[in-house]
């Protein structure tokens, strides 16, 4: 015979709306813990791209003498939406397993615990994305039309962040090495990504990794509307497809694995 | 006594949980080494593991019984018996190995209070979380939480950090969420063993006014006194079944006599008049309990051997 749970009633089918408040209210608790008690706060989110966009520009510009125009704000344009993707997939890796207490003891819409990790990112980034825009207007770029793209670009980003984030989450409580692998897969994802280099820079017989990489078309959109007043390439019809692909896995995965959270964690 | 329909009246009100042949079996994750470095430091270990992969601990065996709408129904048994697990089962919190679970109507569960709480939140964010996650939208939620706070006794601590309550608060603002959740059946497991005496009392009265308003409560306890106070029927579990159910009384006579016989000490206990401080005393209770899990796992030790 086979397993079957039956709830009849509004009992289990919880309202939208209800999943929607939990998602807000628990990116809003966590937002405001996380820099609570340092003085610095909401500079923090500030910090890392920033520090690192001044090590690679001293290292990768003045050093090697990379000759890319103005590195520091491609550097930059480069480095804010990639941090927002890395700190998202990496905090909600252990979204699951870090709230056994809870997967075990209320039924709740679960599939909010990586999102709001990945709703937290994007806030973040939304709120770093002014300083942002400020380093582009200083650099000498003006805004234009092709700046109306921009939303599009960051919805693109959030559902493929968001699939990617679920997919992951949802794996890790049945194979916890994913938390440390993902880490490493990250690293690898960086350098593979048009970040410190643009596509053109990639020797022909290395640009196969950048074709693969939905990230890269996502990375050359950020610049192309930012800074070279150009559409983005069609190539970014593949993150298209890449982020609908990633948003069934992961809603799959997480529904094929979900009851089984409160025995496994 | 063991027709799994209640023979109280009540059998015409409609149901509101019904479980058939439901089992529930767990991996016996024993010493199986997980690390790959420890599973190549330990073959034999490792060797033990692999030959017993297969090898289950059935935690519910075959459990069928219905609860109608507006019961008071209690399950006891000793430790590892398996009523915490089936209240899980029931909760919809994991899923049934094989056999069939129907719920009818809002299930809240008092399962462990507070679990959702986050030590550096405020007493009040923790209520709307705490909330959200049971279900209740923000607006219900906000128009509760005076009653919440004043039942709980913390206004001048539910805008304070929950890291600077004492265990009590935790356990009051818990408890105070749950009672104000206006479910429709509720499962109670062995929380109101928390808690000071009057907060104690004050939880019983609460479910008693939930019952006596129509809620539909299953509670696992150790308080057989409890039990008997407030339950229409009770069942008993044994190593994962269900081996009684009926009358509170008689399940939790049923009860004492089967600990009795698992250890002469308790037996004489019992002769010697003492049967009404156990069911008085959930303590003295809990130690004889105690004794029957470990004889338990001596026996399945033993038979593994």
């Amino acid at each position: 015979m086979g397993a079957v749970a039956v709830f009849v009633g509004e009992g289990r089918s919880r309202t939208l709306r209800n999943a929607t408040e939990l998602l807000w209210a628990m990116t809003a608790r966590d937002l405001r813990l996380r820099y609570q008690e340092s003085i610095f706060g909401w500079g923090w989110t500030l910090v890392r791209p920033l520090a690192l966009g001044v090590v690679l520009y001293f290292a990768l510009g003045k050093v090697l003498g990379a000759s890319i125009h103005d590195y520091p704000v491609f550097l930059l344009t480069g480095l804010f939406p990639w941090f927002w993707f890395q700190s998202a997939v990496q905090m909600s890796a252990g979204s699951f397993v870090g709230n056994g207490g809870l997967l075990k003891k209320v039924r709740f819409p679960r599939a909010v615990l990586p999102l709001s990790v990945v709703l937290g990112a994007t806030l973040q980034f939304l709120l770093s994305l002014p300083v942002l825009i400020g380093f582009v207007l200083v650099s000498g770029y003006a805004p234009d039309a092709h700046w109306l793209f921009l939303p599009g670009v960051m919805l693109l980003q959030f559902a493929l962040t968001a699939g990617v984030s679920l997919f992951v989450a949802s794996l890790t409580v049945v194979f916890r090495d994913l938390e440390h692998l993902v880490e490493v897969l990250l690293t690898f994802l960086f350098y593979g990504t048009p970040i410190l280099f643009s596509v053109d820079l990639v020797p022909e017989s290395y640009r196969w990794i950048t074709v693969a990489n939905p990230l890269a078309p996502l990375m050359e959109s950020w610049r192309d509307t930012l800074l070279y007043e150009r559409w983005p390439h069609p190539s970014l019809l593949v993150t298209v497809a890449a982020a609908v692909a990633a948003l069934l896995l992961g809603w799959t995965t997480f529904r094929k694995l979900e009851d089984d959270f409160a025995d496994l964690v | 006594m063991t027709s799994p329909t209640s023979s109280d009246g009540s059998a015409r009100e409609p149901l509101a949980l019904r479980a058939e042949r439901v089992s529930k079996r767990y991996p016996m994750q024993g010493r199986a080494p997980r690390e790959l470095k420890t599973a190549l430091l330990h073959p034999r270990e490792t060797w033990r593991a692999w030959r017993d992969r297969k090898a289950w601990v059935w935690a519910v065996r075959d459990v069928t019984f219905e609860v109608r709408r507006g019961e008071f129904f209690s399950i006891v048994g000793a430790n590892g018996s398996g009523k915490s697990t089936l209240l899980r089962l029931l909760a919809g919190l994991s899923r049934p190995t094989t056999g069939r679970i129907e719920c009818f109507g809002r299930i809240s569960t008092l399962l462990e209070l507070g679990s959702g709480f986050h030590p550096q939140a405020t007493g009040r964010e923790n209520v709307v979380i705490n909330g959200l996650l049971w279900g209740m939208t923000r607006r219900e939620i906000e128009e509760r939480l005076p009653d919440i706070v004043a039942f709980a006794g913390l206004q001048e601590f539910i805008d304070q950090p929950m890291r600077t309550y004492s265990s009590g608060m935790y356990v009051r603002l818990g408890f105070a969420l749950a009672a104000f959740l206006d479910p429709e059946i509720l499962l109670v497991d062995e929380v109101l063993a928390v808690g000071d005496a009057k907060f104690q009392e004050k939880c019983y009265e609460h479910i008693e006014r939930l019952r006596d308003r129509g809620v539909t409560i299953v509670m696992v306890s150790h308080d057989l006194p409890a039990v008997e106070r407030f339950s229409t029927r009770a069942a008993l579990m044994e190593r994962g079944r269900m081996i009684a159910i009926g009358d509170p009384h008689e399940v939790v006579g049923l009860h004492l006599e089967r600990l009795a016989a698992t250890s002469p000490e308790i037996r004489r206990a019992l002769e010697e008049g003492i049967e009404q401080r156990i069911r008085e005393s959930p303590e003295a209770l809990r130690e004889f309990e105690e004794k029957l899990a470990e004889k338990w796992a001596a026996e399945a030790e033993a038979r593994k051997e």
